[in-house]
């Protein structure tokens, strides 16, 4: 077990750095660098030149990707090179932001969908499946910026409670940001909400009608005990790897709803970047992103180990040895994929 | 950098986004009064500004590297304005007019020019302007370091050294070569004076004369400014204004809708917006008449249209008319292919022909009847698309056949622009007149888009800045205008007027070119 952790951390690093170099990469391969994208119109081959060199972009991109890689593992992400400023210290400023959307959304969500999702498994076929699976089909399929609109539409402009748009900087108070946490918040469970739900639906319909909970049922235990103790352990195994995945997605789904609502956060701070090419802002926010996403899969997977002794003591079978036909079962449903937005 | 703009630059990743809740709210909103979606007011509202108010305006911060050096190519455009002024300004007809000289004149060989200064003008840390303030903001202007856009247009005429204060308040420029025009070069936003030896600090101090004194500033963040008691033509209307950078078209109407400012500024609302806005409780929609000068970039190093007669052809065969009625839905003015706004007293009052026969003919004595080739556009400005479509549209009848090709709208000015053959573009209007031809026309200029080269254009702008008298100088900047218009490779089709989304309080905006009045506007 400690063992397994180690060889998923070890590939964990591994991934990261990837993602730093292919990011690094596609920067370059972006039509534009950061002088020209600055300058727009005014950018004439004399003022080009005079920054480039300024800013030290006439080292060649290994190299410099290198000197990145290095200042990197020390901890020092280097210098924006629009701003001028650090990027760590700022980095964090707009990710202590984006966390304050983010948790509320990954509580409301989860807990939302899941019970939701259970209850529409229980109930299928009955009214509240049904209207359960209308409601997170249509959250589903309505683009996030879409709903955003509307909620702004019908609770900034209409009825006036929440803020439309942030106007306060990345630097504002945790209090000032407070009141307009809501509506990204609400934008963005929505769509988590959905995918979770169906996922949970499916899997508890699937446990339900498998045989050792008919094997409870038959016993006489009472059905809330059938669903709490047997039933939804099982349930959520799948259902654990698309909350990571989702949560992973909120990353991107974060910058379309910051930009609606101008919020400081990373997301914003992202596009920002990209459209300037500040490579030193764009990689950290690429390494910051793929951390998560490791982290997510082996929070997920660890979770999933503690709640099914299967996969704690799977016998290390070598590739195409003995086929395992019944821990299989699950990540098969979970490869569930979405699309970034 | 208003030498374009920054809206809709990040448009690229929201362009979708924007257009989707745009016609949603439109949709909504159309449902809800009685009497559809508004049209768009002509004018904006004036009346008596209440006392004590503040104004909150939202921009679109270009990028964190954004200074408050009026001189550099990164200024953050809304504040100068407010806190800074200029020696001298252009009025709504491009004519030069007194800002911070009271009074200037020339040699009569045009080569030196002798400014006199307003009195009794206060910068905001209590200090006098004097001559001395002058010869220092040319130096930091001229001098390489600060790379500002308009020491392009100045270096050649102009040495640091060629600027000297005669006394306290008389400033002598000394040009290398006359210059009948050169008052008008020092009303670019650039040419905001600072306080001598600010350089190094102006940048996050804003220290100038204007009638606002900053109070707070974060780049492409929020910044602050309170009015200044001392200012020479008395305080403003507004106790202060707060600027809040947001960098979302809609995010910028929405706050606005949400009555959480008063003002979007640099953004020309989409005309679907635009009918949201006006027909909001909160909001309206003011215009700056024909502030944006679009025009079609032929290059004329291209293998199509290095033959004049290709581009005659392709101005011949459309209708501006019909370019301002489809794509600016009749907001704005049809251009004829001069670039000089029509309201300007120097403007060509001359209408060519539309003809498509006519073009029809010369694309065949040309041989390349039947032309097929790209027009490129893109979100960048969201007339850009409809733009290219009416005029490939127009083309047709001539036989013409153009393909409207969308690039990405954040590499647009480095990928497309003054690269492909055929595209479209815009300026903002606002530069005098000489300032205006020598900088998008004249051979080999860094902003000669359609890279056009005319010996005999060349010499006329050279004759107009030795001729001292302004009606014969008239005359020769009239001839340069016919040739752009008879042989120039940069079509103008229409000047558009930037739609302004603003609250239904504010009174008394007005903003034309460059100019926008931080004086009288107020609050009701």
């Amino acid at each position: 077990m400690p063992l397994l952790i180690l060889r998923r951390l070890g590939s964990a690093v591994l991934t990261i750095v990837l993602a730093s170099l292919l990011v690094f990469l596609a920067i370059q391969a972006l039509p534009g660098d950061v002088v020209q994208q600055i300058l727009g119109r005014d950018a004439t081959p004399e003022a080009v030149a005079r920054m480039r060199s300024e800013l030290g972009l006439d080292t060649p991109v290994f190299l410099r990707y290198v000197q990145w890689l290095f200042g990197a593992l020390q901890g020092d992400f280097g210098t924006s090179l629009v701003s001028g400023e650090p990027v760590g210290p700022n980095l964090l400023l707009h990710f202590r932001n984006t966390l304050l959307i983010a948790v509320p959304t990954v509580i409301i969500s989860v807990t939302l969908s899941i019970v939701l999702g259970v209850v529409a498994g229980l109930r299928r076929g009955k009214w509240a499946d049904h209207s359960i699976s209308l409601i997170s089909l249509l959250a589903m399929s309505i683009p996030e910026f879409m709903v955003a609109a509307l909620l702004v539409l019908a609770f900034a402009v209409g009825i006036p409670m929440f803020p439309a748009v942030v106007l306060d900087g990345p630097q504002a108070s945790l209090a000032q940001l407070l009141p307009s946490i809501w509506l990204p918040v609400i934008v963005l469970s929505l769509a988590m909400a959905a995918y979770i739900i169906r996922m949970t639906r499916t899997s508890t319909i699937d446990v339900m009608t498998s045989e050792f909970i008919t094997t409870a049922e038959l016993k006489g235990l009472r059905r809330a005990r059938v669903v709490m103790r047997h039933a939804l352990p099982t349930a959520l195994l799948p259902t654990l790897n698309v909350v990571a995945i989702n949560i992973a997605w909120m990353l991107g789904g974060v910058v379309v709803v910051e930009n609606i609502f101008n919020y400081p956060g990373m997301g914003n701070l992202m596009l920002e970047a990209v459209f300037n090419r500040d490579l030193p802002v764009i990689e950290a926010i690429a390494v910051v992103s793929a951390a998560i996403y490791v982290a997510c899969n082996l929070l997920a997977d660890l979770t999933a180990m503690a709640l099914d002794p299967r996969q704690r003591f799977r016998p290390r079978a070598r590739r195409g040895a003995g086929a395992q036909p019944g821990p299989k079962a699950s990540p098969a449903i979970s490869t569930v994929e979405r699309s970034q937005p | 950098m208003p030498i374009s703009s920054s809206m809709g630059r990040r448009s690229v990743l929201v362009a979708g986004m924007t257009l989707g809740a745009g016609a949603l709210i439109a949709g909504l909103s159309g449902c809800g009064s009685s009497n559809g979606v508004a049209d768009i007011p002509l004018a904006a509202a004036t009346g008596n500004a209440a006392r004590g108010r503040r104004m909150r305006i939202a921009r679109p911060a270009a990028s964190a590297a954004e200074t408050l050096d009026p001189a550099s190519s990164l200024s953050a455009y809304e504040y100068l304005g407010a806190i800074y002024n200029r020696l001298v300004k252009l009025d709504q007809q491009g004519t030069t007019v007194p800002d911070l000289a009271s009074e200037w004149s020339s040699t009569p060989d045009g080569k030196t020019w002798t400014f006199k200064l307003r009195r009794g003008v206060r910068f905001h840390d209590g200090r006098v302007l004097t001559a001395g303030d002058v010869v220092y903001t040319l130096g930091h202007i001229l001098d390489p370091a600060t790379g500002s856009p308009q020491a392009g247009v100045l270096a050649p005429i102009l040495e640091p050294s060629g600027v000297t204060a005669s006394d306290s308040h008389t400033v002598v420029f000394a040009l290398t070569s006359p210059n009948a025009e050169f008052p008008s070069l020092l009303t670019a936003y650039q040419c905001y004076i600072i306080p001598a030896g600010s350089a190094a600090a102006i940048g996050r101090t804003g220290i100038g004369t204007g009638p606002f004194r900053l109070s707070s500033y974060t780049p492409a963040g929020r910044g602050s400014v309170e009015a200044f008691a001392d200012h020479f033509a008395g305080p403003p209307a507004l106790d202060g204004i707060d600027f809040y950078s947001v960098q979302d078209t809609s995010a910028r109407v929405n706050a606005l809708l949400a009555g959480q400012i008063d003002l979007i500024s640099q953004t020309n609302l989409d005309f679907a917006t635009a009918r949201v806005v006006a027909s909001s409780p909160v909001a309206t929609v003011a215009r700056a008449k024909d502030a944006q000068w679009y025009t079609i970039p032929m290059l004329a190093t291209s293998k199509e249209f290095s033959d004049p007669l290709v581009r005659q052809a392709m101005k011949l065969a459309y209708n501006p008319k019909d370019i301002v009625a489809t794509a600016l839905q009749g907001n704005g003015s049809p251009g004829w292919d001069n670039p000089v706004p029509p309201g300007y007293a120097d403007a060509l009052d001359y209408t060519r022909p539309y003809d498509p026969e006519q073009a029809r003919a010369l694309l065949k004595q040309a041989g390349v009847e039947g032309l097929r080739m790209p027009i490129y556009t893109s979100s960048y400005d969201s007339v850009f698309t409809p733009l290219a479509v009416a005029y490939a549209e127009a083309v047709k009848q001539a036989g013409i056949n153009l393909t409207v090709t969308s690039a990405s709208s954040d590499s647009y000015y480095t990928e497309i622009w003054m690269k492909k053959p055929l595209s479209v573009s815009y300026w903002f209007t606002g530069r005098p007149v000489d300032q205006l031809l020598n900088q998008v026309f004249r051979s080999g200029s860094s902003y000669n888009e359609s890279a056009w080269s005319n010996a005999a254009f060349d010499q006329l702008l050279v004759d107009a800045r030795r001729e001292m008298n302004d009606e014969r100088r008239r005359g020769i900047y009239q001839d340069a205008q016919r040739l752009i218009i008879e042989d120039g490779a940069d079509m103008t089709p229409m000047f558009g007027d930037r739609l302004v989304g603003l609250s239904r309080k504010v009174v008394n905006y007005s903003e034309f070119g460059f100019e926008f009045d931080y004086l009288k506007i107020g609050l009701s």
